[in-house]
């Protein structure tokens, strides 16, 4: 995937460039709000990185910008502005997620992989499958390897989830604001519970385990 | 010129511009007065002149000269307050009282004339008097003056007007002193006022202003102050206390970080030691070290704002049962048996991420302190008073009495809490995010001492709820 940071912090966005060039994607920086406008628009980027408060034009103006000449590249944005406001004028601008400093390296991946893979399968699909593993949306079913796992509605939201993140990893906070609508930070990983039943439920008596810890990061739903 | 302090107050300076209104009112009424009176007794002595020299006419019309003289004759000899002159075609005096016409030109006819009247003071001193007159011509040809002497209403009205100059001059007097007593006054509520935000300005923030116990809008602005340099107090209190905060609670972690990292440095260098290990702690540490940046951050935003940001009404039953089903397996899993008990329709204004996550902290910390077989028990409900309770009660060690006012503040932990993991804020943010819903955090005991659990701990968010 190309990805374009647009970020005044030359320094950060050098470390996010090469935590994204690890995960496997190709990175493009610019410096400022009037230098990113103009690579957005020149380059043919999949995922947009941009820092709300920069020199010359903030991130909101120009991603309004991007918007209004029908650019639909997903955005993800960062801030140090934390507050609900901030994040709802940030999504209302055309940012597709958002994020506050100080983050996490592995956060700013996973949610980068999120927005990039969401335009590949922007298909409506009523199944999803990965692997051995196969869900009905519709009828709220989901089987491994042909045998039917019984699953509680947010183990079946979760697994949703993770499904249609395949291959990625996710946080814990991604779960806890995608899965739960919930965004703070709890003290406890709570998540780890949860995930803990789901994986007893989908990798139980199977040779293979999909559903993986990933170090500092979260987790991954391998096929 | 310098002018006294006192002069430049805005009070006396009031009183001034109230004198020279009062001043230009009394000279008005003064004014007015004068006239009525003055103009009335004109008036009064023009008609009396008036109806004399009618009289005098008809005495003509009857009589003739001869009448008329006769009556001006008997006139002159009657002590009576009008005088008369009869005087024959060519000018020359026949009868009256006066020598000559005071009327000029001396043949000018039935115009009034303002004229003395000389006449001689019991001591011979000669005194004059005014009077005013008029002339006619009788049908003969001859001329007859009548006047009548206006002297003694004069008199009367030059008193009245001398007693309302001296009326006015001691009103404008008291006006004055009264103006001064008042500013004086007005000056040292001034003073304990200025003299607050003068020692504030050169950085005294425990200096208020003095309070006179009147109750009057003096006191009520000297409260407000002082209601205003509390809130400042708190806050630049609260800041500092940040600031210390985030040095103890940031510094420990930093350091030990560094220490970790460069004492991997030296093992990997020297062959040994296991460089993944180390970063991975590392991470582990500045994960930590997050966590407590964004709960100081919270709760120095709470602080600040005084309020919920962005304030929504929404039902809190759903919100606690969300984080009930987040922590439920929690529970389960360290081997405490968990129960929750949600009371319906529990609408709140407020900010759902910060209750979100005070109910969260509440269950957290319920569950850090709470050992294994231990319960923990989580109930939200209205209270009679129509507030909203969400209360989280633990079969942990309990809090000491006396500690519990202070586990909420930030950063405190106690001594026998120093192992658990966890920032010492938890408890904290969640005062904040009371406080900033109106509401408070209650912390009491919990169910008590039974075999090895207990006393346990209850603690309580308490916001007023919407009916």
């Amino acid at each position: 995937m190309r990805i374009l940071i647009i970020e005044d912090d030359v320094e950060a966005s050098d470390a996010m460039c090469r935590g994204l060039s690890e995960a496997g994607h190709e990175c493009a920086t610019a410096a400022d709000g009037v230098e990113g406008l103009e690579a957005a628009r020149d380059g043919e980027y999949d995922v947009l990185v941009v820092d709300r408060m920069m020199p010359r034009m903030d991130g909101v103006t120009a991603v309004e910008t991007l918007r209004r000449e029908g650019d639909q590249t997903p955005v993800l944005f960062l801030s140090a502005l934390g507050e609900i406001e901030d994040r709802v004028a940030g999504l209302k601008a055309g940012g597709d997620d958002y994020l506050v400093k100080p983050y996490a390296l592995a956060e700013l991946v996973a949610r980068v992989d999120a927005l990039a893979r969401r335009r590949e399968t922007g298909s409506v699909n009523t199944v999803l499958r990965v692997g051995e593993l196969e869900m009905d949306l519709i009828g709220r079913t989901v089987h491994r390897a042909g045998k039917e796992i019984d699953l509680q509605p947010r183990e079946f939201q979760l697994l949703e989830f993770l499904m249609r993140h395949a291959g990625q990893s996710v946080t814990r906070t991604m779960l806890l604001e995608k899965v739960w609508e919930y965004h703070f930070d709890p003290q406890t990983n709570v998540i780890d519970v949860h995930i803990s039943r789901l994986r007893s439920k989908i990798d139980k008596g199977f040779e293979k385990a999909m559903l993986q810890t990933v170090r500092g990061a979260g987790y991954r739903l391998e096929a | 010129m310098r002018v006294p302090a006192l002069l430049r107050t805005t009070s006396f300076r009031l009183t001034l511009v109230f004198l020279a209104l009062f001043a230009a009112g009394a000279g008005a009424l003064l004014f007015y007065i004068y006239v009525a009176t003055a103009g009335q007794i004109i008036r009064r002595a023009e008609a009396e002149v008036t109806r004399e020299l009618r009289t005098l006419e008809r005495s003509y019309d009857r009589g003739g000269f001869d009448a008329v003289n006769q009556a001006v004759i008997e006139r002159t000899l009657a002590d009576q307050r009008y005088v008369a002159l009869l005087l024959a075609p060519d000018g020359r005096k026949i009868s009256g009282t006066l020598e000559v016409t005071p009327a000029d030109p001396p043949t000018e006819v039935d115009e009034w004339v303002d004229f003395r009247i000389q006449d001689l003071a019991p001591d011979g001193r000669p005194i004059r008097r005014s009077a005013i007159g008029k002339q006619v011509r009788l049908p003969g040809g001859e001329l007859l003056f009548v006047g009548e002497e206006i002297a003694e209403e004069q008199q009367y009205v030059m008193r009245i007007v001398r007693a309302l100059w001296g009326a006015g001059a001691l009103v404008l007097v008291l006006a004055l002193v009264g103006g001064l007593l008042l500013s004086r006054r007005a000056s040292r509520y001034m003073a304990g006022l200025t003299s607050a935000v003068t020692a504030v300005r050169n950085g005294d923030l425990q200096a208020r202003a003095p309070l006179r116990g009147t109750h009057d809008e003096y006191d009520e602005l000297a409260e407000g102050m002082n209601d205003m340099l509390d809130r400042i107090e708190r806050l630049m209190g609260g800041l500092r206390h940040a600031g210390d905060a985030i040095a103890h609670d940031l510094r420990s972690p930093l350091t030990r970080l560094r220490t970790r990292l460069e004492v991997a440095m030296l093992e990997v260098e020297a062959g040994r030691g296991d460089p993944t290990a180390a970063l991975e702690q590392a991470l582990e540490d500045a994960e930590h070290l997050l966590k407590t940046f964004n709960a100081v951050l919270s709760i120095s935003r709470l602080q600040a704002a005084g309020q919920a940001p962005d304030p929504v009404l929404f039902d809190a039953g759903e919100l606690v049962s969300d984080m009930s089903e987040l922590y439920e397996p929690f529970c389960e899993e360290k081997g405490i048996d968990y129960s929750a008990e949600i009371a319906p329709d529990l609408q709140v204004r407020g900010n759902r991420e910060f209750l979100a996550q005070a109910v969260a902290n509440l269950i957290d910390n319920a569950v850090k302190y709470t050992p294994e077989g231990g319960a923990v028990k989580l109930r939200a409900r209205r209270r009679s008073s129509g507030e909203v309770e969400f209360s989280v009660t633990d079969t942990g060690p309990g809090v000491p009495e006396e500690d519990r006012g202070r586990i909420a503040q930030r950063f405190v932990r106690l001594e026998n809490s120093r192992n658990a993991p966890g920032a010492g804020l938890g408890l904290s943010l969640v005062a904040a995010v009371a406080e900033a819903h109106g509401g408070r955090l209650d912390i009491s005991e919990g169910p008590g001492k039974v075999g090895a659990f207990g006393p346990g701990l209850r603690a309580a968010v308490v916001i007023p709820g919407v009916a």
